[in-house]
């Protein structure tokens, strides 16, 4: 419960933290590298020395922010049993069809709040065609604009209850939800948490869940990334058995010693650029990065409110430093569940284990698409959104008195 | 063909590199913590900030320069068939005993070369009450001041060539050999290749080994069977695998992505490596002058820091194999040191399948860094090891280490 406290927020970075960035950028020193490396060893020195080059000359934080700025953002405090009071920053978009379906985007990590971006004038639409939506995304604690939890224990169960706060204190008690990456398990815990009361209906396009019968198992992190069973499971998983084996070293390290590497991000915007080019690169399905699009995106870690450190702690706390599965504490809930599978996304299970989070009435396939892809096909996520809760659709009219419709 | 490429070699590090350094730590912008985090998240936020105060104000590189300067430096060019000439940095003292073994001592990751340092004075004393040794304590290629190979999969075979080929260089056909830490693993890849031939014996403070099987080591595999020591010491190691291994991942697999960090960043390359100083030592009381003179080797190596993250990716193929892969047993006598706070222990009857072994030692007292924690424990079992009366005595021809 939370009194109305929001106000309307620009983002304005200090330009003695613009100053600072840029000496850093001015000292870097880069590693060596192996002759041919290319990728093997992990981001290529010569795009990373590319990169800095332009963040120090060229790249315009300034137009950056003006252009955030066109979003409509805020702030405002919620509280969180035992936390205390968290100022959280978030996007909200109202569609002009009154009755719109309010719907939260939760976004995961390395991303961020912006990746609602091209999703928002697709979704708030309106047609007679297909429904629209009252759009709603925040920076998760500890990314982007919000202010980071300073107890251990965030986990789970307080993601939701930031989420499930904010909506209900923008007007939305009833919405749906779609995330990845985080953005998924932190809609599971909603559903676990929330479910029908608040949470009508989510859609994830991060398919990941335990296998059935291995549920309760506590050593099965690694499940959650993937482990073949079947032939079928096997066929066209070569992406999955690579993140596994060669890409998941990041995962390991954040879980376990997030403030170890936080040290090195907090205080090396090359270092922190290197670590997350690597992964909007490699999880996206060779999409077409533009320098300045990457170090907006890198920008918005290195000047984010509680610093980059912050927000690797999430996975330390979503798996009790590497004990368990994210997803364990996600409960089955009759909460209509949809999945969009992207063909590159990394996190992959079997359909079949996905039943375990939820009543799976939506699934759709695409071709093209990676980790990201809300920002890397926003059309396509947009169009099987509308697909899910529109007029025809498995979970048409979920939420009360909001068919999407004029 | 390594020519006499050999000179002396004095560390100084440049002015401008000293600059550097200095305006990077004055531009050190720090994470926050949890509240009562400890050190269950990482390395601790106060400890680091203490450190990078004290590695702004007090800490004195000129002065560990000068004393690391007394040791006898040298480098050489040594060939490694396929990778061209790298020229390797390395300690060489020589003891005044006539007949003193030859003992090469390999560093791993995050040692450097000074790991031998405290043992020196105590492996070349001459005395009628023990061995000497001529000590030979090399930098890795790729670690301080060595060059690093340039073409990927620089592995085993070539780490054992550089070894052999430089203490052939220096006179020594026939050599001892101590490691810990990647100077284990190594180890087993010079005996593999140099065994009997030149190394005669060696011995390591890091068991690591596979599990005896009934086919390929029947004796251990019983012995193993019956050692109730064998859960424990297995779940002694849980911990490390459970949450210290995040480091090793991520170098085995994208050691140039962690490497821009520890290269631009000394409050990053402080915290990453101070962890482990910490967490892996046997409660040794680190001064902060030592954090930081051990973190400044990394900061001015010749290769710079994100170099020596490699060999986990090239000793393990990026993590998709052993990297005791390609070694043999070989019944070139081995000698292993148990020490109580190395992060894994395994049973001491598997040691069998790592080769003859000659010679056990159990400790009270020290850590993964034993030869820089508890020097005269380390030393006393190599004194052991190769005395009069002890089971790798006289190996060396000519050399038994006494006048």
């Amino acid at each position: 419960m939370s009194a109305n406290t929001e106000k309307p927020f620009k983002v304005s970075i200090p330009d003695e933290d613009i100053e600072l960035l840029h000496k850093k950028l001015e000292l870097a020193r880069f590693p060596d590298e192996l002759e041919e490396a290319g990728w093997l060893y992990g981001a290529p020195l010569a795009d990373v020395k590319r990169l800095v080059a332009r963040w120090k000359d060229g790249f315009d934080w300034r137009q950056s922010e003006a252009q955030i700025n066109a979003l409509p953002q805020f702030t405002r405090d919620i509280e969180v049993e035992g936390f205390g009071t968290l100022n959280i920053h978030y996007v909200h978009q109202r569609s002009d069809v009154e009755d719109a379906v309010p719907l939260l985007f939760i976004h995961g990590w390395p991303g961020h709040f912006l990746e609602v971006r091209k999703l928002l004038p697709l979704l708030t639409k309106s047609s007679p065609d297909h429904p629209s939506f009252h759009v709603v995304t925040f920076s998760l604690p500890g990314f982007g604009f919000s202010e980071a939890p300073q107890k251990k224990g965030f986990a789970g169960k307080q993601y939701a209850e930031v989420a499930n706060a904010l909506m209900n204190s923008l007007g939305y008690k009833e919405y749906v939800v779609q995330g990845g990456d985080w953005g998924h398990y932190i809609a599971g815990y909603l559903a676990t948490h929330y479910a029908h009361v608040n949470v009508k209906g989510w859609l994830t396009n991060y398919p990941v869940a335990l296998p059935p019968r291995l549920r309760s198992a506590p050593w099965l992190y690694l499940t959650h990334l993937f482990t073949p069973y079947t032939k079928q499971v096997k066929d066209g998983m070569a992406r999955t058995d690579d993140f596994l084996r060669r890409g998941r070293g990041y995962a390991v390290e954040q879980s376990t010693k997030p403030q170890t590497l936080g040290y090195s991000l907090a205080d090396s915007p090359v270092g922190l650029l290197g670590w997350m080019y690597e992964k909007l690169v490699s999880w996206a399905d060779e999409y077409p990065w533009e320098d300045d699009e990457v170090l907006e995106w890198v920008s918005i870690y290195w000047f984010s409110r509680a610093g980059p450190g912050a927000s690797l702690r999430i996975y330390h706390e979503m798996t009790n430093c590497f004990e368990r599965s994210a997803v364990a504490g996600v409960k089955w809930t009759s909460v209509p569940l949809g999945c969009a599978y992207f063909a590159k996304e990394h996190g992959m299970v079997p359909r079949s284990w996905l039943g375990t989070l939820g009543r799976l009435i939506f699934e759709s396939t695409h071709e093209r698409g990676g980790h990201f892809a809300a920002h890397e096909q926003p059309e396509a996520l947009a169009e099987d959104v509308r697909k899910m809760f529109g007029r025809g659709g498995p979970a048409y009219g979920v939420v009360t008195g909001k068919s999407g419709y004029v | 063909m390594a020519g006499a490429t050999e000179q002396p070699f004095t560390l100084s590090v440049s002015d401008a590199d000293l600059e550097l350094l200095r305006e990077k730590l004055e531009l050190a912008r720090l994470p926050d913590e949890l509240e009562g985090a400890g050190w269950d998240y990482g390395a601790p936020l106060a400890d680091i900030q203490r450190l990078l105060s004290h590695w702004k104000g007090a800490y004195d590189w000129r002065k560990s320069e000068a004393e690391i300067n007394k040791l006898p430096m040298f480098t050489r060019d040594i060939d490694v068939e396929g990778f061209g000439t790298l020229n390797i940095h390395y300690v060489h003292q020589k003891s005044d005993a006539a007949n003193a073994i030859p003992l090469l001592f390999v560093h791993g990751w995050p040692g450097h070369f000074l790991e031998v340092r405290k043992m020196l004075p105590l492996l070349t004393a001459k005395s009628p009450e023990h061995p000497s040794f001529h000590v030979v304590a090399l930098s890795l290629p790729g670690f301080g001041f060595s060059e690093a190979p340039r073409k990927p999969g620089f592995a085993g075979r070539q780490y054992a060539e550089v070894f052999n080929k430089l203490m052939l260089a220096l006179g020594y056909e026939e050599y001892v050999y101590q490691g810990g830490d990647w100077g284990h693993l190594l180890g087993a890849h010079v005996v593999t290749h140099y065994g009997h031939k030149h190394v005669k014996a060696w011995h390591t403070n890091m068991l690591r080994c596979h599990p005896p099987t009934l086919l390929s080591h029947p004796r251990a595999y019983i012995s193993a069977l019956l050692d109730t020591t064998v859960k424990a010491k297995l779940a002694y190691g849980a911990k490390w695998r459970r949450s210290g291994m995040g480091y090793m991942i991520e170098q085995s697999t994208k050691p140039q992505t962690l490497g821009y960090s520890l290269a631009d960043s000394p409050v990053g390359l402080l915290g990453w490596i101070y962890e482990k100083l910490v967490g892996w030592s046997g409660d040794y009381p680190w001064t902060d002058d030592e954090v930081i003179e051990w973190i400044s080797i990394y900061w001015f190596s010749r290769a710079g820091p994100a170099a020596a993250s490699r060999i986990y990716y090239e000793m393990t193929s990026g993590n998709t194999q052993d990297p005791m892969a390609g070694t043999t047993w070989m019944s070139v006598p081995v000698g292993v040191s148990y020490f109580p706070r190395e992060p894994v222990h395994l049973p001491k009857s598997w040691a069998p399948t790592l080769g003859k072994v000659v010679f056990e030692s159990e400790h009270d007292k020290g850590g993964h860094f034993a030869a820089y924690e508890v020097p005269e424990k380390l030393a006393g079992d190599l004194r052991k090891m190769y005395g009069k009366g002890g089971p790798a005595h006289g190996v060396v021809s000519g050399k038994n280490g006494y006048d």
